[in-house]
């Protein structure tokens, strides 16, 4: 990706915007947020009428369209010499309106698909596809506490077109990329102009001073008594369910399973890969059913500690502050308040 | 072949009808599946043994408890077919009133006085039970995987995790989160989140969830505005006989 100059700023409305749409949807399948009920998914949209750029957040993270909650790996049949073929769905997507949180998720989970081994199926989505990023002016909600994390609210890098909310519904478009440069080259927006410069800085510069939740996981991800034995973990743990929510709403949780299904021959089938949770019972189950994890509190103090950064995933797991746990949490349990209680002891 | 036999204690035919619904994915299997007993379709007698018994009901007279015992002993590997034979099912609800009373109830003073009925328990009370297939009534999937699994010889991979998590993966609202008294949590997975897909609260019809947190759900359905009947009766539709919620479920 190379670094387009400020040369190619530009500010376009939400009009404009549409013929950006208009111009991907050529070449692309384009996602964005949608309305949900209460909530938003991210789903295909065919213009900005369907979107909605001041979404708080989605049910489940843009990560899903790259890893997906649910996927057949390849297809296989057993009689006359076991045959197998994979299955790699793709299509060329860009994902709109996504935020630095979101965003910063999506590059951790690419250097965790690429790390020893690269995953043929996170890769081949990813790999054409286009980010245009949204920085937020503030805290979308109560939930949101990127700004303490580092992880947001403002957009430093990944994206190919990097929008901001400059004035009402005026957005300055940045191109992070050749490909997002001539996408926006193609929309024929006007150029920006040096007070949209200077709104843009002055939108990032009052962003992060807005946050009301703060979380400080600085030295909770180390193995030490004080957090493991902390009381916090049978007091949060009489009220969680289990039910996983926490972490498959999580941009960062990338755990899967991988089971195989049977056509109903008995002779071919299928693969799946399955986002899977360690707040599960059955995710530390082995044969015999032995479990590392028995325990409420034990999968409950797994999944943070993975969230401080401390468990196999390290960093790559590590939280963006989305707020998408605490608000999805049916128990409410919080993970900035387990943290501070935790800080206190350590 | 796989001989199968499906049985029918209290309860409403509706698991042996889904199992009906099959349909032509039957037809797949007639070259492997012979289903030699199942009251509902053929008049066909009991055998002396099957590979495969799916049993529906929950056991709620004295001679189903000899029946019961009769059918596991022809049986190598005995499936609690749905909800009433899993975990006593919506029969159950009886067993917090007096027996006399519902029997009365149900049957008036004068009528059918040869019924005795007991406390109406899932089969596992009487005999031992190899796989459970929760939901009112099981969901095809799971039918067929039992099945598939049978006929191979593995163990069926059933979901043993919470509705939340099919929620979750269709990207659905949560309910819960909303104010609505929504069982997911506690509940076991199958049914594909087919209620609350809908915009319906989950009922409870698959039982119990492998680690499941009734008392936190009865302090989520207090926060919520839920009458302590309210609670009781949810609790107790489906599964209140099942060790994880009869603590809560006060029998």
């Amino acid at each position: 990706m190379s670094v387009v100059g400020s040369m190619n700023t530009f500010i376009a409305d939400l009009h404009d915007l549409d013929r950006l749409v208009e111009v991907a949807r050529s070449r692309y399948s384009v996602y964005a947020p949608v309305r949900r009920g209460r909530g938003y998914v991210f789903s295909k949209i065919e213009g900005m009428s369907d979107t909605d750029l001041r979404y708080n957040r989605t049910i489940l993270p843009p990560t899903k369209i790259f890893h997906r909650p649910k996927e057949v790996l390849l297809r296989f049949q057993l009689a006359d010499g076991p045959e197998f073929g994979e299955v790699v769905e793709v299509e060329p997507m860009m994902i709109f309106g996504v935020h630095a949180c979101d965003l910063n998720a999506i590059l951790r989970l690419d250097r965790f698909f690429t790390r020893r081994f690269e995953d043929p199926y996170y890769l081949a989505r990813r790999r054409g596809s286009v980010v245009v990023a949204l920085n937020c002016n503030g805290p979308r909600d109560e939930y949101c506490f990127c700004a303490s994390l580092g992880t947001g609210p403002t957009v430093y890098g990944g994206y190919d077109i990097l929008l901001t909310e400059v004035r009402d519904r005026m957005f300055l478009v940045e191109a992070g990329s050749e490909i997002g440069a001539n996408l926006i080259d193609e929309a024929r927006f006007r150029r920006a102009s040096m007070s949209d410069m200077e709104a843009k800085k002055a939108v990032a510069s009052t962003a992060k001073r807005e946050f009301r939740r703060y979380a400080d996981f600085r030295s909770l991800s180390y193995p030490v008594i004080e957090v493991l034995a902390h009381t916090v973990w049978d007091e949060e743990a009489d009220k969680c369910f289990s039910c996983g929510n926490c972490s498959l709403v999580c941009p960062t949780c990338y755990c899967y399973e991988i089971y195989d299904t049977l056509d109903m021959d008995l002779n071919s089938g299928f693969r799946v890969r399955r986002l899977d949770s360690c707040q599960l019972y059955g995710y530390a189950e082995v044969a015999l059913g032995g479990n590392f994890r028995k325990s409420r509190k034990a999968r409950l103090r797994h999944w943070m500690v993975c969230k401080f950064g401390g468990a196999a995933g390290g960093e790559l797991s590590s939280c963006v502050g989305c707020g998408r746990c605490i608000f999805y949490c049916p128990a409410r349990i919080d993970i900035t308040s387990v943290a501070s209680r935790l800080r206190e002891a350590v | 072949m796989l001989k199968i036999g499906l049985f029918k204690f209290s309860s409403c035919s509706g698991c042996q009808l889904s199992f009906l619904r099959l349909n032509e994915k039957l037809l797949d299997l007639v070259d492997k599946l012979d289903i030699a007993y199942w009251v509902m379709v053929s008049d066909n007698d009991v055998e002396d043994s099957y590979d495969v018994a799916f049993v529906e009901g929950s056991i709620s007279t004295p001679e189903d408890i000899y029946s019961i015992k009769d059918v596991r002993a022809r049986s190598k590997v005995l499936i609690a077919f749905g909800a009433c034979a899993s975990f006593g099912g919506l029969n159950s609800i009886r067993n917090y009133m007096v027996q006399k009373d519902v029997e009365k109830i149900v049957y008036g003073s004068s009528g059918a006085l040869s019924v005795k009925s007991i406390i109406s328990y899932p089969i596992d009370f009487y005999v031992d039970v190899d796989i459970y297939l929760g939901g009112c009534p099981p969901s095809l999937s799971d039918i067929l995987e039992v099945i598939k699994a049978s006929i191979l010889g593995f163990k069926p991979r059933l979901p043993d995790y919470p509705v939340c998590v099919e929620c979750k993966l269709s990207e659905n609202e949560c309910l819960l989160v909303n104010g609505e008294p929504c069982m997911g949590p506690i509940i076991r997975a199958g049914c594909g989140a087919l209620c609350p897909s809908l915009g319906r609260t989950c009922e409870g019809c698959y039982g119990p969830q492998a680690d499941p947190n009734p008392n936190s759900l009865a302090d989520k359905f207090r926060e919520i505005g839920l009458s302590e009947d309210e609670i009781l009766c949810r609790l107790r539709k489906y599964a209140g006989m099942h060790r994880d919620f009869r603590g809560i479920a006060k029998l």
